[in-house]
């Protein structure tokens, strides 16, 4: 289940466009996502991986960044992550087209807020069971995900400086390095990422 | 010599004393002089700021007459005319110039003391009520909107910058509420309208009492959701009879392209009967599907989307559907409404996103949760005693709208009811989820054209009148004060912040205040409200009110600053309250206190106080006419045939009119109109208004010879005596003579006759000066129509009432006791 997009301007975190997923359960519980989300948004930068997995406990956040805009999806954990980045792509390409050259001159947040009527169409597409196993099949120009670099939420947004580094880390080293000191892991993962 | 010398020693010494004295008188003079100057100084000075002298002068008003106007005594019972001719206006507080101008608009925040009392012994003195009657969102035609990184706020107690509060230098400002000290930020420093820096001062934010804000997303728990409407509809057999629906639909026909919102706009409908219909109106159906469901006692949403669609994918099917709606149930025997059910089932569509839910109901809800017995007593209308029933007889209602609140969805209530229905328990729907209460006594759209007019105006102001969505509300005020009761539709979430699920430009609200700390240590007070609002665009905005009031350590001074149609309303909000929770006949005592507590307070401030006549400060003069007019108002009038809906319903609009419509209310406008003239009419939009002046409202005035206008807010009546002048039937009616006028007469004809001109010119004015547009009744002397009229000629004696007259010598004489 795809349960929150959200959709920022890197250089200052600004928000552009939500949808949240309209049910009466979830949608309570959703506030702590979302001021993670909103906290993840700031630390952003230009050197923040353009793809990129977070996990959160029993969800999931999966972003992408491009053109200085990030679009950042919350699903269940248990939700493939390829349709996941296949969806956000989705939203890229249409968001781009629509806003693409408004994006650096507005001030307010959420100027695209109308996005949303999109953003559910999408979400529905890659919800509906039929439409995964089609998709599943198409987009194999996507990224191999296994090499979108994986981390903690919580880790993430404690850290005091900004998420960065290059977009490709092996997944197995960095569970190698997590179970030695947290100091040392620290130090090391920060120095790889340079 | 030895006695030259001692004159030259003491003329030396003389000549030396009086060296030292002029000494003296210099320094002295010196000082004086400096003191001057440096007075001349602050007085001229633009820098740091205006604020601070009002703040170290107590900004009073430097040129207030010993006795000001609104103290002078007044002989209530020799004023033989006490209602001026001429409209009355707010009391403008007692502040210095600047602070005058810059002060928030009366229409949109008005205290009934416009003199604070500096203690709470003070304030009880006098024994008058201490409230703000407020109007936030009202429509306004010139409004600031800041656009701005930072949102300046006091650290302390989050006030927000406004013009009362002092700089202390370029890079510092003290709270006005609270005096904390706060840091200028540097972006404030500049001033984008001026393109100046280092005058922070001259921002807008610090220019203007009423701002709005555009808010950032720390403002927001959410992104901004869509405006979302959902209409729930009785489809009984009853409804059918009224014939709403055709009204409705039409009417929703000719606005959904003005409905506000943006391209995310959702509509949706549900009718109900004894089960609950839904209507899928997903884009791509050839034609909207009806979903029955029957199971009224664990209701269910038959399918999870496509009942609240989006108004531009869906909109040939949402027409589709209302084109087809009136006639879908003409044939209905359906005579059970279940509206609880719909109301639950309302509720589980709107709980995603939040929104507005407009409720249309014809009769006693009879089945499923929430059903309702006939409670009023036809036999008890009259009654002089006990007046039951006037609160709710289940609390199903208020869970409901309590629920609906937490979830941001308002619940609107239009009641078009030919029998008594229980307003008291359906009006809960509303008052606790910020909704509003539409009431149509015997409604029939055939047989009651003017209610079906009513319904049709009322529907376009409320489908096309701005909204703002998932809102709360916070007062604050100047350290020592606090709230205590608040007043309107609304939940309240703590002690000062109101939740209001949806608000609309047409809410009033007030609130009580008291003193809870003596107010020795300034000389101004500051009122703020701030309302916090998503716009039908998806915009969070803040709009921001700030009031100014002087402090006052005398009881005269207080008097000196009633501003007395504030005070009436508060009571009225007050009296409502206390006929619920107490009795009708306890409020109306304590209306009636009101007035023998606070002229006998006053009588001991004069030093010649007679006890043969009853004196009032000119500032209350007219407080025992209003306070008589409430006494027979429909929600307090007990001896008059009232009917309990009726009751209820005057005192729910009591409780969410804004003070200006709440006025109009209680003491209606009684004008002539068969000898309109062009003296003294003004000018607007090249059209020439008479202004003629108001009368009393009494029959004494009422010459069989004229015709006259009242005007009661949402009603206007005009009354035609049997002699009126035929040229004026012909002129204005379009009548050959009074006989022929016709019993129901609603509309004025557009004749060419300069009487018709300046007639309608007239009332076309009055229409303009409000947002809901009144119905008009035409009403000929010894018509049966006569008795609605009649009943709001106040100062007339009735079996049940008294006289004006009689009221003020009522008074007296407890006064005396």
């Amino acid at each position: 289940m795809v349960l929150l997009t959200m959709i920022a301007r890197v250089a200052d975190g600004l928000p552009l466009a939500a949808s949240m997923q309209e049910d009466e359960q979830s949608g309570r519980d959703l506030q702590q996502y979302q001021s993670q989300a909103k906290q993840l948004f700031r630390k952003l930068n230009e050197q923040s991986p353009t793809r990129c997995t977070l996990e959160a406990g029993a969800m999931t956040f999966h972003y992408i960044i491009e053109q200085g805009v990030c679009y950042l999806v919350l699903c269940e954990a248990a939700f493939p992550k390829k349709l996941a980045f296949a969806y956000l792509e989705d939203l890229h390409s249409e968001f781009d087209e629509q806003h693409g050259k408004k994006v650096p001159t507005v001030s307010r947040p959420y100027s695209f807020i109308e996005f949303d009527t999109f953003i559910q169409k999408t979400k529905k597409l890659y919800i509906d069971s039929r439409a995964r196993r089609n998709l599943g099949s198409i987009n194999t120009e996507l990224q191999d995900v296994q090499r979108i670099m994986v981390a903690n939420i919580e880790e993430v947004l404690q850290r005091g400086e900004a998420l960065s580094g290059s977009a490709e880390i092996d997944t197995l080293n960095q569970k190698k390095y997590s179970s030695e000191s947290p100091t040392f892991n620290k130090q090391h993962f920060l120095s790889y990422l340079g | 010599l030895c006695l030259a010398n001692k004159n030259i020693e003491c003329s030396f010494c003389l000549l030396f004393l009086f060296v030292e004295i002029l000494e003296r008188v210099w320094e002295i003079s010196f000082l004086f002089v400096m003191l001057f100057c440096f007075c001349l100084d602050l007085l001229f000075q633009q820098y740091p700021g205006v604020s601070q002298l009002s703040s170290s002068l107590g900004g009073l008003s430097l040129q207030s007459s010993p006795q000001p106007e609104s103290l002078r005594p007044v002989n209530l019972t020799q004023e033989r005319n006490i209602l001026p001719t001429a409209p009355v206006w707010a009391p403008v507080p007692n502040l210095n110039l600047d602070l005058k101008k810059l002060n928030c608009s009366p229409d949109s925040f008005r205290c009934t003391l416009t003199n604070i009392p500096q203690t709470q012994a003070l304030l009880n003195k006098a024994k008058l009520p201490l409230g703000l009657l407020l109007h936030p969102f009202r429509d306004l035609t010139q409004l600031p909107v800041i656009t701005s990184n930072t949102i300046v706020r006091c650290r302390s107690c989050r006030t927000y910058i406004n013009p009362f509060v002092s700089f202390i230098d370029q890079r510092r400002w003290k709270c006005n509420l609270c005096y904390r000290v706060n840091d200028v930020p540097e972006e404030f420093m500049y001033n984008p309208l001026t393109r100046s820096y280092g005058e922070p001062h001259k921002r807008p934010e610090v220019q203007n009492s009423t701002v709005e804000f555009i808010a950032s997303s720390d403002y927001m728990l959410r992104p901004p959701q869509p405006a979302v409407y959902l209409f729930v509809l009785d489809v009984s057999h009853n409804a059918v009879e009224a014939g709403y629906l055709t009204i409705l639909c039409q009417s929703l026909l000719e606005n959904l392209d003005k409905l506000p919102g943006d391209s995310r706009t959702r509509i949706g409908f549900v009718t109900f009967d004894s089960t609950i219909h839904f209507y899928n109106l997903q884009e791509g159906l050839s034609q909207p599907q009806m979903l029955i469901v029957s199971d009224i006692d664990d209701v269910f949403l038959p399918t999870p989307d496509s009942l609240l669609v989006n108004l531009y994918e869906s909109k040939e099917l949402i027409r589709d559907l209302l084109n087809a709606l009136p006639n879908m149930f003409t044939n209905t025997r359906e005579t059970h409404s279940a509206l609880g059910p719909a109301l639950q089932a309302a509720f589980k569509l709107m709980s995603p996103t939040g929104g507005r839910v407009s409720v249309f109901q014809t009769q006693l809800p009879s089945l499923g949760a929430g059903l309702l017995q006939s409670r009023e007593d036809p036999n008890q209308r009259s009654s002089t005693k006990v007046v039951q029933h006037l609160g709710p007889a289940t609390d199903f209602y208020k869970k409901l709208a309590l629920d609906c609140s937490g979830q941001q969805t308002a619940v609107d209530l239009f009641l078009l009811s030919s029998q008594y229905s229980d307003l008291a328990s359906l009006a809960c729907m509303s008052k606790y989820s910020a909704g509003c209460i539409y009431y149509y006594p015997s409604f029939h759209c055939i047989h009651n054209p003017s209610q079906a007019e009513k319904l049709q105006k009322d529907l376009k102001r409320y489908l096309t009148r701005k909204i703002g969505f998932e809102a709360v509300m916070r007062i604050r005020c100047t350290k020592g004060l606090s709230m205590h009761t608040f007043h309107g539709n609304f939940f309240v979430r703590s002690t000062d912040l109101l939740s209001l699920a949806n608000i609309n430009p047409d809410a009033g609200f007030a609130v009580q205040l008291s003193i809870e700390e003596s107010l020795t240590d300034t000389s101004l007070v500051c009122f703020q409200t701030a309302l916090l609002y998503t716009s039908s665009k998806g915009e969070r905005r803040i709009r921001v009110h700030t009031l100014c009031l002087p402090v006052v350590s005398s009881l005269a001074d207080v008097y000196a600053g009633v501003d007395v149609q504030a005070a009436i309303c508060l009571l009225a909000n007050m009296a409502v309250d206390r006929s619920v929770s107490s009795s009708l006949s306890d409020a109306r005592d304590a209306l009636v206190n009101a007035v023998v507590d606070s002229l006998s307070a006053y009588g001991s401030t004069i030093s010649n106080f007679q006890h043969s006549a009853l004196i009032a400060p000119n500032s209350l003069k007219l407080f025992p006419l209003y306070v008589l007019a409430l006494l027979k108002q429909k929600a307090f009038r007990t001896g008059t045939s009232t009917r309990l809906d009726d009751r209820v319903y005057a005192m729910c609009q009591i409780k969410s009119q804004p003070l200006v419509h709440l006025m109009k209310m209680i003491h209606p406008n009684l004008y002539r109109i068969d000898r309109l003239t062009d003296e003294g009419a003004i000018h607007v939009n090249d059209r020439v208004v008479p202004q003629p002046p108001l009368q009393k409202l009494s029959a004494e005035k009422l010459t069989r010879e004229g015709a006259f206008l009242m005007d009661c807010g949402s009603v206007f009546y005009i009354w035609i005596g049997k002699g009126c002048e035929n040229n004026f039937i012909e002129d204005v009616l379009g009548c050959p003579n009074f006989a022929s006028i016709p019993q129901k007469m609603t509309h004025l004809p557009e004749l060419d006759t300069l009487s018709s001109e300046r007639t309608r010119s007239f009332i076309t004015w009055l229409r303009d000066s409000r947002p809901l547009s009144p119905v008009l009744h035409v009403v000929k002397d010894e018509s049966p129509a006569k008795t609605e009229f009649f009943q709001h000629l106040i100062e007339d004696r009735t079996e049940a009432a008294f006289s004006y007259y009689e009221f003020l010598l009522h008074i007296q004489q407890q006064i005396c006791k």
